[in-house]
């Protein structure tokens, strides 16, 4: 009744005298809150790049395709087809009709060269134009190397037009460490290999002799920790990437030694010890010094990651009767369980930007990726499939990498990538079966 | 106060009375139903007996053999052709990779080994069934690539992607020949919200549900805040309230309408209001226009104000669009929400919003507040 008599007062206040009251407030700008928006590819133009000099042209098709393919793989840009273009640019140098690109709808263009020099030196250099503002985004860039490198220069101009338009970090210019899988699921011969985020130039690192697991790149990107059968039993093994040279970590006296993983500062490693039966959580330099139990139960504790701070230490444990996540100080000490939802969560991975974890989750007979804040709270599953697991980040936290593998016999492992907002679900190209993807750090 | 003590009382006293002698007056019990019970002899008994048991002892001998036993006479047909034993019980693909070797070994064998195979076939389509798009490597197709506050329907190939919806329309022969031929147009097709692949249902089905909307018609607080405190004074809570909501559309419809007969009669401009529903129609139309999908997640975070000059026919002024301040990110997060918001006023704007002509001074300059809270990654 009270509410009723005070909507009949509003309504006569209103008719009265609140138009005129209306006029009079307005006399600043016209002031309108936006509060929704749409989600879609933006749509960008990339003419051919530019050949400058003669024998560049190849150089600067392919270029312009893999920095097309880059953005275009993200799920958050569109590339415009070359056949809508009203018109095209003839030299580097040469004004840009904005006009043009409007009324196809660009809203970004990115105009480049290239220049093949003496000796095989290449030049790549672009400019990145807000099409609908009429102006340059950031200033032009150049990049020289060697014509062998010429993916790498395409990557890292995608980098730079990705991190202008979009304000993430850049990550099209890194590599993927993971196991190769080749045979039947009963006889799978598994090697380490290492190629481009994207696939292309991929390499082995160790022969099919002996099983492998679970590479792990260094934070420099230029070493590899894996777990290898070379003995009969897991051990962990210290590789480095340029010349393949391999080394046996001293790890304590215990039946396996597995799930290695670097400190940030690259000097220590963490894993899992099996001693008289019980797996414990290890840390130690990374010449065998100093070792140092963290974790003291009967439970299993394995898959430690380290915080990007290197302070704290996410792992996954039973010791609540079921596999569920936990987070412990980096020396050890107290843990703290962070999940708590329905299923097991294993594997975490911490977020290159500290504010995710990632992680498999395992619920009602299907397997997820997800994210969850440090906290456990705001937990998103991303994928759902019959198995899908061993996430990986992308340098800038923005992209997932993981496992995925089909059901039955002739089930294949293969790996696949996922935008943290669940979008853009895609699998990376592998020539043979794919598992364990370990995302390096940004290349130098 | 008496009148109550006076009716506990006598309550009190009729329910203790009640207890006490309500014996005394409850009614007549109802006659007993007597059933006869025949007396049977020790002989009748085992006889009775003898009769029961035969039965029980068919049931525990034949029980597990009726179900066993009539299967034979079903598959033995379906034996003979062997490729069809299989998909009688099991219409899905894929027995199992056991299941093959059996079917040519069926013909010799007795009907007993393809008796143990529907049993043992009948759980697995089920599984096969739940998990069978897991089988797929291809990605489940998500909805639609481009999230909007309202969904819209995937239009007809052919056509052009534009805010207006119209059909295609070719010259008549004869009759018109000014008219001239009409692509089809349609908004592009979207969705409401992220569906990540965890969020479908195992069969891959698209499943969207639609975003809460906001009130389109809201009254700005600064406008209406003095008009609705004094009236009412209390504080409504929070939470989501019907009849908050009718009042809110009460008072909407109040002002449009006040400010409507404000307009009518003042033809002239003396100073009338940007109505609410104007007010919408420029929100409607920038936000159409407002990509935050490139946006980083700390851009999403942040909410710039961004202020543009217009010009009379309602284009914005592209080197006035200026960024008034940011909350909640960094500098470098709102120049990328700055340019995303200026491409949205430009973008939208090459045609000139739609607003009234006569208030021209009333939004010759705007003000726009891009808030992205709405559209973070959840």
């Amino acid at each position: 009744m009270q509410r009723l008599l005070s909507l009949l007062c509003c309504l006569a206040l209103l008719a009265l005298g609140a138009v005129p009251g209306q006029a009079q407030q307005q006399s600043g700008p016209l002031r309108i809150e936006i509060t929704e928006g749409v989600i879609e590819p933006l749509p960008f133009a990339l003419p051919s790049f530019v050949a400058e000099t003669a024998g560049a042209q190849d150089l600067a098709d392919q270029i312009s395709r893999v920095v097309a393919a880059d953005l275009v793989g993200t799920g958050l840009f569109r590339e415009i087809p070359q056949t809508a273009f009203i018109s095209s640019l003839t030299s580097f140098a040469s004004p840009v009709q904005f006009a043009d690109w409007r009324a196809i709808n660009a809203q970004a263009l990115i105009a480049g060269a290239v220049a093949l020099g003496s000796g095989g030196r290449l030049t790549v250099k672009f400019r990145l134009y807000d099409v609908f503002a009429g102006q340059e985004m950031g200033d032009g860039l150049q990049f020289d190397g060697t014509q062998e490198g010429w993916r790498r220069m395409a990557h890292k101009v995608a980098d730079v037009v990705y991190s202008r338009i979009t304000g993430e970090g850049p990550y099209f210019d890194s590599r993927v460490v993971f196991v190769a899988e080749t045979g039947t699921k009963g006889e799978r011969k598994k090697r380490l290999a290492i190629m481009d985020y994207d696939g292309f130039g991929a390499s082995y690192l160790t022969d099919s002799a002996t099983i492998v697991l679970a590479p792990r790149f260094s934070p420099t990107g230029d070493r590899v920790l894996y777990t290898s059968y070379e003995t009969g039993f897991p051990r962990i093994y210290l590789l480095d990437v340029a010349n393949v040279g391999r080394r046996e970590l001293p790890i304590p006296a215990g039946e396996m030694a597995f799930s290695p993983r670097f400190s940030p500062d690259a000097r220590t490693v963490v894993f899992s010890l099996t001693q008289g039966g019980n797996t414990d959580i290890w840390r130690m330099d990374l010449n065998g010094a100093n070792p140092q139990r963290l974790t003291n139960a009967p439970s299993i504790e394995t898959a430690p990651s380290f915080s990007p701070d290197g302070s704290q230490i996410v792992f996954e444990s039973d010791r609540s009767g079921t596999q569920q996540l936990y987070i412990m100080p980096a020396t050890g000490g107290e843990a703290r369980r962070i999940s708590f939802g329905q299923g097991r969560y294993g594997s975490p991975v911490w977020s290159p930007r500290g504010d995710l974890i990632a992680f498999t989750k395992q619920s009602k007979g299907r397997f997820h990726i997800g994210v969850m804040r440090l906290d456990g709270s705001e937990e998103r599953l991303l994928t759902a499939s019959f198995l899908d697991e061993s996430p990986s980040w992308a340098p800038n936290g923005r992209v997932i990498m993981f496992t995925r593998e089909t059901q039955g016999a002739g089930g294949m492992a293969s790996l696949y990538s996922v935008d943290i907002s669940g979008r853009n679900l895609k699998r990376v190209r592998t020539e043979t079966g794919a598992s364990d993807p370990a995302w390096s750090p940004l290349l130098p | 106060m008496n009148t109550g003590h006076v009716i506990s009382g006598a309550g009190h006293i009729g329910l203790i009375g009640w207890l006490f002698f309500g014996a005394n007056f409850a009614p007549t019990p109802e006659p007993f139903q007597v059933n006869e019970v025949a007396m049977i002899s020790g002989a009748e008994f085992e006889a009775m007996l003898a009769g029961t048991t035969p039965p029980e002892a068919v049931t525990d001998m034949v029980l597990p053999v009726p179900p066993e036993t009539p299967p034979p006479p079903q598959p033995a047909p379906a034996v003979s052709p062997p490729p069809a034993a299989v998909p009688a019980p099991a219409p899905s693909p894929v027995p199992s990779p056991e299941q093959p070797p059996v079917p040519p070994a069926a013909q010799p064998m007795p009907p007993s080994d393809v008796q143990d195979a529907p049993p043992q076939i009948a759980p697995p389509p089920q599984e096969q069934a739940v998990l069978a798009p897991d089988i797929s490597d291809r990605p489940s197709p998500r909805p639609a690539p481009r999230v909007a506050p309202e969904p819209v329907a995937t239009p007809e190939p052919d056509t052009k992607v534009d805010d207006i919806v119209q059909e295609a329309a070719t010259p008549a022969p004869s009759p018109d020949p000014a008219q001239q031929k009409q692509e089809a147009t349609a908004p592009e097709a979207a969705t409401t919200e992220i569906v990540t692949e965890a969020a479908e249902k195992p069969s891959a089905a698209p499943v969207s549900s639609v975003r809460p909307r906001a009130r389109p018609n809201r009254p700005e607080a600064t406008e209406t805040t003095e008009a609705v405190a004094q009236p009412q004074p209390q504080a409504e809570a929070p939470a989501p309230d019907t009849t908050r909501d009718a009042v809110q559309d009460a008072l909407q419809q109040a002002m449009a309408d006040a400010a409507a007969t404000a307009d009518a009669a003042q033809p002239a401009y003396s100073g009338p209001p940007i109505s609410a529903g104007e007010r919408d129609a420029l929100r409607v139309a920038v936000q159409k226009c407002w990509n935050v999908g490139s946006l980083s997640t700390d851009a999403l975070r942040t909410t710039v104000v961004v202020s543009v000059s217009m010009t009379e026919d309602g284009k914005p002024v592209v080197p006035s669009i200026r960024m008034r301040s940011f909350s909640g990110g960094s500098q470098a997060s709102a120049q990328q929400a700055f340019d995303s918001a200026r491409r949205a006023i430009i973008r939208c704007g090459t045609r000139g919003y739609d607003l009234p002509a006569e208030k021209y001074a009333l939004w010759q300059e705007i003000e726009m507040t891009f808030n992205p809270e709405k559209m973070r990654i959840k």
